[in-house]
């Protein structure tokens, strides 16, 4: 995977039109829980990676971890944790591709003395150099190491987003590129402070046992963020692709097959369709969910990965939360499959002398297999029971959403990203009326599977062979061991046969350097 | 004076801890035990969260009980073959049935127990344990659906071992513990994953051994009372045969000189550990207690060394270290990611500086209190949903069989002084007790 000359991305960025932000430094979310021990606040500015100014690719995420993980007020960092640890009291943000959220947390027998940091860390980062060298290191070093190195899963994930977005605000990860972190300066973060963390696009939100008098100050202070007129950016929307395109990242030593394919989707939270796909997606691929479709196909029945899922809008974390988190709002949206690892060739020789011949591994099959049950699902549509009870299933199972107040608070924020005053609570009434017709007319007009993006991580030695049998569409039998294909039953070998063939509209597949990604 | 002198000025008028409940107890919620005859224990936590309960069964076999030969990962592969069904209800009604709970359900095992919860609606608390105990008592899976699980596990290895992190992690263990079976991952070694579908015969004995109620501890936290529950535990799991089965795990004699392992890796930053051997988990004894409270003075973001070393040198990406609360004695790990591999032994220096230090000097008394307080508050933060009560009192089961460890576990943290955190790092901190783990872009590791 390549990216784009900074040229490109300038100019993709002068051709996007901007959305002035007005709502008022005043508006706060509150939940008042009186018999909570803690107080929660949260800061959300709708910014996120999309604000990032042409060719400085990571500026809003220095800029905010510089302000999370900086001095504040004129206290060093370690002073500032120093006075926190006695509480145990702690803030932190998420920095995503259109928001970036502050989370502070103390007891609330703490609150009064912990407020004055919150304000600090917000109204008067310090800025200083050592901070700046610290954090720019360690960005540095996410970009050009971390991200390859630690989670193949995630790595397929982060390059299915540049490959969706190639070319457009969206694309590039929230920490970054490693040529735009090098050449950060501490003056771009002092100046995009003063332009992207302002009064006029910030949200407040406060929960927990917190008093009157608490809130009033947390209103008033905020007030005086920097007063910039700050114009976001529209996110650009996610590329289509013609036929089925496939990047495969050729990384040396790779264990398995990380898959991620997925393609624009026109709805979000703010649509009330939102709530019939769904139901859709949750039959299909509920998140860490076994009794899901894909789930039972893959791993299930033949035992090729640890999990298989599919996705309506970004999940953040998926390998470690099994409940979505709050704070990744997005209004530039696409679905997605999550394959995860499945073996290759070297891996499957090794370990089976009857696999002695193979090509390659169980990437290909495991993707036209994944496509073939959308296929099947578009084509024939969600049955009744399968409805009922996938329905029945949501409307308990996303109440669980919400649990803690830094939960509760986080779901109450972003409901009003998308327009809304609860989503959660909504999102029940829009289930509770949702009719089987409505959840297959979802279906049809939102998932297509002839034109999508993949990408692979994978070893070096699977890579060639595996492009080779993607483009040419070629028949990707099943290589079982012979332990469990002596005991499969014929509805599964006969399954396996026609997803062997199963023809998928690829028209073009790349191979690239895991060395020449996110650079 | 600034704002933030101002208010640290009245900190020192503060007690420490005195943020929540002054109860002996740090868990401020009653903690109901039932034994039913059978042996099995039942333990209920009413918490204020409407219509919510989280649903656990602790099972104390874990990897620490993979003894025998060959079948190293086994109790993981297990928490796997819990899904696949029983005569009542096969697979697929086992999943749909799953799935009319609503519920968020999940599995996982470490060294020392395997851990099954489910977190949903109260209502529907019956249904769940007639579920958990059909599956407890009737499992039966196919030789077939035995093999082809197998499988999943090995993808599951696939996943985790793309990190060099766990890749040296099975290199330390196996090198830092030559007898006992902490010595291997609870993901087991790959041959013996690939090996497991042949085990069909021997998961049955795994599962008549282990799945008995003298092995399991039942855990109901949220809206819920201990008579709703004890009834449904008596009516579900009442019938439940004990076992006769006593896994014998072999002591690890003691080390006597330091010992190295080394991957040679340069896709992350270099990275080096240093494992003393620990002691195993007490809720009765000093000694961990003690190296919780030295382990967040000495090597947490508030210590000395990580600022140094973290925030004004800037050598190292992250520094971190403590011991692992398990049933026999088991490691304690100061971990550091590195900015440049050419520090590696300064750094080593400053940590092994520190630890002098601590040897000779113990630590300061207002940090001390400090860190008690931190302890308390970091819990009681912690504790704001049943899923987080019942994750924290599972996590004690697992070590002593009792959740009251952790009310027990605090009161000592209360009653550690400075002469116990002398007293335990001249214990613990030797240079023959500990295996030094290195992660470098080098065939050889820096230490060797």
């Amino acid at each position: 995977m390549k990216i784009p000359s900074r040229t490109i991305v300038a100019l993709a960025a002068l051709l996007l039109a901007s959305i002035p932000v007005t709502s008022p430094a005043s508006e706060v979310v509150e939940l008042k829980l009186q018999n909570s021990n803690k107080i929660v606040f949260k800061v959300q500015f709708s910014n996120g990676s999309i604000a990032d100014p042409a060719g400085q690719q990571g500026l809003t995420y220095a800029t905010a971890l510089m302000m999370a993980q900086g001095g504040a007020g004129g206290m060093s960092y370690a002073a500032i944790q120093d006075r926190l640890y006695p509480w145990a009291a702690n803030y932190s943000v998420q920095v995503d591709k259109q928001v970036v959220t502050f989370t502070f947390q103390a007891p609330a027998a703490y609150a009064a003395e912990f407020y004055p940091i919150v304000k600090s860390v917000l109204l008067t980062p310090n800025f200083d150099e050592q901070d700046f060298s610290r954090i720019q290191k360690q960005q540095q070093n996410y970009v050009d190491q971390v991200v390859r190195a630690s989670s193949d899963e995630d790595y397929s994930k982060f390059a299915l987003e540049h490959l969706l977005f190639r070319g457009g605000n969206m694309a590039h990860l929230t920490a970054g590129t490693s040529a735009a972190v090098q050449a950060m300066s501490l003056d771009d973060v002092r100046q995009h402070y003063q332009r992207a963390f302002t009064r006029n696009n910030v949200k407040l939100g406060i929960a927990g046992n917190y008093s009157d008098e608490m809130l009033k100050q947390f209103k008033t202070d905020m007030g005086e963020l920097p007063d910039t007129e700050f114009a976001l950016p529209q996110p650009s929307k996610a590329n289509t692709p013609e036929g089925i395109e496939v990047e495969i990242i050729a990384k040396e030593g790779a264990f398995g097959s990380a898959i991620f394919t997925g393609a624009p989707l026109g709805i979000t939270r703010r649509d009330d369709e939102f709530a019939a796909l769904m139901i859709a997606n949750s039959w299909m691929g509920e998140h860490r969910k076994s009794y899901s479709r894909l789930y039972q196909k893959i791993r299930e029945t033949r035992s090729m990965n640890y999990g298989d899922y599919s996705y309506i809008e970004w999940y953040s974390n998926g390998g470690l939360f099994q409940l979505p988190p709050s704070g990744v709002p997005r209004s530039s949206n696409y679905w997605a499959i999550w394959i995860r690892p499945v073996q290759i060739a070297n891996q499957l020789k090794a370990q089976y002398p009857e696999l002695a011949d193979i090509a390659i591994g169980h990437a290909h099959f495991a993707l036209r297999l994944a496509i073939r049950e959308f296929d099947l699902l578009i084509e024939n549509g969600l049955g009744k029971e399968d409805f009922e009870a996938t329905r029945t299933f949501l409307r308990s199972y996303t109440k669980l959403y919400a649990q803690s107040p830094e939960q509760q608070l986080g779901w109450l924020m972003d409901s009003r990203f998308y327009g809304r005053e609860d989503w959660l609570s909504e999102l029940d009434s829009l289930l509770a009326s949702a009719t089987l017709e409505d959840v297959n007319a979802a279906i049809r007009k939102h998932w297509q599977t002839d034109n999508m993006f993949v990408t692979i991580v994978t070893d070096v030695s699977e890579a060639q062979g595996l492009a080779g049998s993607l483009i040419g569409n070629a028949p990707s039998p099943m290589s079982y061991s012979d332990l469990v294909k002596s005991g499969l039953p014929q509805e599964v070998l006969d399954e396996d046969d026609a997803v062997a063939t199963y023809p998928l509209n690829v028209r073009k597949v790349t191979i690239v350097d895991s060395k020449d990604t996110f650079r | 004076m600034n704002q933030f002198l101002m208010a640290a000025a009245g900190l020192l008028l503060l007690l420490p801890g005195q943020a929540f409940a002054d109860s002996d107890k740090i868990l401020p919620y009653p903690i109901y035990q039932h034994r039913l005859d059978n042996g099995l224990n039942v333990v209920t936590v009413p918490f204020d969260s409407p219509g919510l309960a989280s649903f656990y069964i602790v099972t104390r076999v874990g990897a620490r009980n993979e003894v025998e030969e060959g079948v190293t990962g086994f109790a993981h592969f297990f928490e796997h073959m819990m899904f696949r069904g029983t005569d009542q209800y096969s697979k697929a009604e086992y999943a749909a049935a799953l799935k009319s709970t609503g519920a968020a359900a999940n599995a996982n095992t470490s060294q020392d127990r395997t851990e099954y919860h489910m977190t949903g609606n109260a209502e529907k608390l019956e249904l769940m344990f007639e579920l958990e105990a059909d599956r407890f008592q009737n499992l039966n899976y196919s030789e077939h659906d035995f093999k082809t699980e197998a499988g999943a596990v090995k993808g599951e290895y696939t996943k985790n071992f793309a990190s060099p992190y766990s890749r040296i992690n099975e290199k330390l263990l196996e090198t830092a513990f030559t007898t006992h079976t902490y010595g291997h991952t609870t993901m087991g070694y790959f041959d013996d994953i690939v090996d497991m579908p042949n085990q069909f015969e021997y998961s049955k004995k795994f599962f008549d051994r282990y799945y008995r109620p003298e092995y399991n501890t039942i855990l109901v936290v949220g809206d819920v009372t201990p008579e709703q529950v004890n009834a449904l535990a008596e009516k579900y799991f009442g019938d439940w045969q004990r076992g006769s089965y006593e896994s014998v795990v072999p002591v690890e004699p003691g080390q006597t000189e330091t010992r190295f392992v080394h991957l040679q890796d340069g896709s992350i930053p270099p990275y080096f550990s240093l494992s003393y051997k620990g002691p195993a988990f007490s809720d009765e004894e000093i000694d961990m207690p003690a190296l919780d409270v030295l382990s967040s003075i000495v090597f947490s973001p508030t210590s000395d060394l990580y600022k140094k070393l973290v925030l004004e040198e800037q050598k190292v990406r992250f520094i971190g270290g403590g011991a692992f609360d398990s049933r026999d004695p088991n490691l304690f790990t100061i971990q550091v990611s590195m900015v440049d591999k050419a520090d590696i032994g300064y750094v080593r220096g400053e940590i092994e500086k520190a630890i002098e230090k601590l040897q000779q000097d113990g630590v300061d008394e207002a940090q001390l209190q400090r860190t008690k307080s931190y302890l308390k508050n970091n819990f009681a933060m912690a504790m704001d949903t049943p899923d987080a009560i019942a994750g924290s009192l599972s996590h004690y089961i697992q070590l002593t069989g009792d959740p009251e460890s952790i009310n027990r576990l605090y009161r000592l943290y209360d009653q550690v002084s400075q002469a116990d955190i002398r007293a335990m790092a001249q214990k613990y901190f030797q240079s023959q007790r500990m295996t030094i783990a290195t992660i470098t872009e080098d065939q050889k590791g820096p230490f060797e």
